[in-house]
């Protein structure tokens, strides 16, 4: 996504932004239950506007590998959906079964994101134990007597225009501090099409205004991952700055320090690798740097435990 | 390419939804299964930062959350199941004078729907002879 990167677009920007939060919002509105009926054509519509909007805004048709691409929308769209569904149902049974299928969604994009360990635990634990134990106490919770607490909802305008605007606010910092990585590739392209060139006027002439560039090296370098480099690429573009506004400089000074920093640039842009077994990788780091925790977790969940077992255990008066 | 903004974005909807189920929603198990659904969104990020950076913390801190979840799950369970004991109903508002001081109540102000008519269920009448019964006999 790439909304504010440049000042110009940023009104547009805004509206691309604003459309799907507006029709989130009016869909979780009108389709949240509610006595006197709810207006479920308008929510519908409302909803496929805010899912084509966000596809739209996620979705670039040009890049990359199509069967990822497929496979993350398939995977989101459907979490989204079923999340949104799982708000709105009335039935907590059927609520339930939603949350399954968020969790399995959920667990398909772990496995997009090299987790495959993760993926099998999460299905084990939530779709298994965790939503078969909440249907056990659904059945148990047997509702003696007419309620209707289940078709109404709290306050759903005040919660949806909240939730509007905690996405908006979010959206709009994520778009801050993790942008697009292309405009990084296409400042790197440039720079190393400016290195190809023979003499010093003509690569000041592709490097362009001096100012301008050093601005954008800054500000393009902080979000990378290779946070490690940022010294050295600092250094880098200190040096270039300085060569570029030293008016005699030589062309073989100007390309080594340009080249350099491609150089540290592709290196923070590779992409870091997980280790392909994951399951081993996890349980070096499970019982290295973290072999506390584990014993923490192991107390809490044997406490937890305890502790349920303690409050849910019915006294029975004894016959005196 | 999808990057890791997508999957940031994605995590973010999942926890501003269940947000906003946690806040509306007056069924305990449904509040319950909102909160979970965030926690699910913050998982995805974690596991996302895991592959972007490229070292296996995320994934280790995303195990962990697991582990406090269920602890999570487990407890609330038990606790909804006392207080269902208590009013013999899930809904939350019935527990609403646990709520701070100066607050008002919250009042239903639309008229319940009429309680669906009970169904006169058909019973079959007994009918014919009863056959007789030999009395139980017990060799201990």
């Amino acid at each position: 996504m790439q909304l504010f990167a440049d000042s110009a677009t940023s009104l547009t920007g805004i509206w691309r932004l604003l459309l799907p939060l507006i029709a989130a919002g009016a869909a979780v509105y009108f389709l949240l239950p509610r006595p006197r009926g709810r207006a479920v054509l308008w929510g519908s519509i409302c909803a496929i506007v805010a899912l084509a909007a966000s596809a739209s805004l996620l979705f670039r048709f040009e890049h990359g590998p199509k069967v990822e691409a497929f496979l993350f929308f398939a995977f989101s769209g459907m979490a989204v959906i079923s999340g949104g569904l799982l708000i709105v149902q009335s039935n907590p049974a059927r609520g339930a079964l939603c949350f399954a299928m968020v969790v399995i969604n959920v667990c398909g994009l772990f496995l997009l994101q090299a987790a495959p360990f993760l993926m099998a635990a999460t299905i084990i634990i939530y779709a298994g134990a965790i939503i078969v134990t909440f249907l056990f106490v659904l059945m148990l919770a047997q509702q003696t007597g007419f309620s209707d607490a289940d078709h109404r909802s709290r306050e759903p305008f005040l919660a949806s225009f909240t939730g509007c605007f905690m996405l908006g606010a979010l959206l709009l910092m994520l778009d801050r501090t993790f942008p697009n990585p292309e405009p990084f590739d296409e400042l790197l392209n440039r720079l190393e099409s400016a290195a190809a060139k023979q003499s010093a006027g003509e690569m000041r002439a592709a490097l362009g205004d001096r100012k301008e560039l050093t601005a954008q090296l800054e500000r393009r370098m902080r979000p990378m991952p290779g946070s490690a480099l940022s010294a050295e690429w600092q250094s880098g573009v200190d040096d270039l700055e300085e060569a570029l506004g030293d008016g005699n400089i030589s062309a073989a000074d100007l390309r080594a320090r340009t080249n350099l920093l491609v150089r540290i640039g592709r290196d923070a842009r590779r992409r870091r690798e997980l280790p392909a077994e994951n399951v081993a990788a996890i349980g070096r780091l499970l019982f290295s740097d973290y072999l506390l925790a584990v014993e923490l977790g192991g107390t809490l969940l044997l406490v937890a435990a305890i502790g349920a077992i303690a409050v849910a255990h019915r006294r029975e008066r004894r016959p005196e | 390419m999808i990057s890791l903004s997508n999957y940031l974005i994605i995590g973010a909807i999942l926890f501003v939804l269940g947000m906003i189920g946690f806040l509306t929603r007056r069924n305990l198990i449904l509040m319950f299964l909102s909160a979970e659904m965030m926690l699910q969104g913050v998982a995805l990020n974690l596991a996302a930062f895991a592959r972007y950076y490229g070292n296996m913390h995320g994934q280790v801190f995303t195990l962990f959350l697991i582990t406090v979840a269920a602890c999570e799950a487990g407890i609330a369970l038990a606790l909804i199941l006392v207080l269902y004991h208590q009013r013999k109903s899930l809904d939350v508002s019935l527990w609403q004078d646990l709520r701070e001081p100066g607050q008002p109540a919250t009042v239903d102000l639309d008229v319940p729907p009429p309680a669906p008519p009970l169904v006169e269920l058909p019973q079959l009448t007994p009918a014919g002879i009863a056959p007789p019964r030999r009395s139980e006999e017990s060799h201990v």
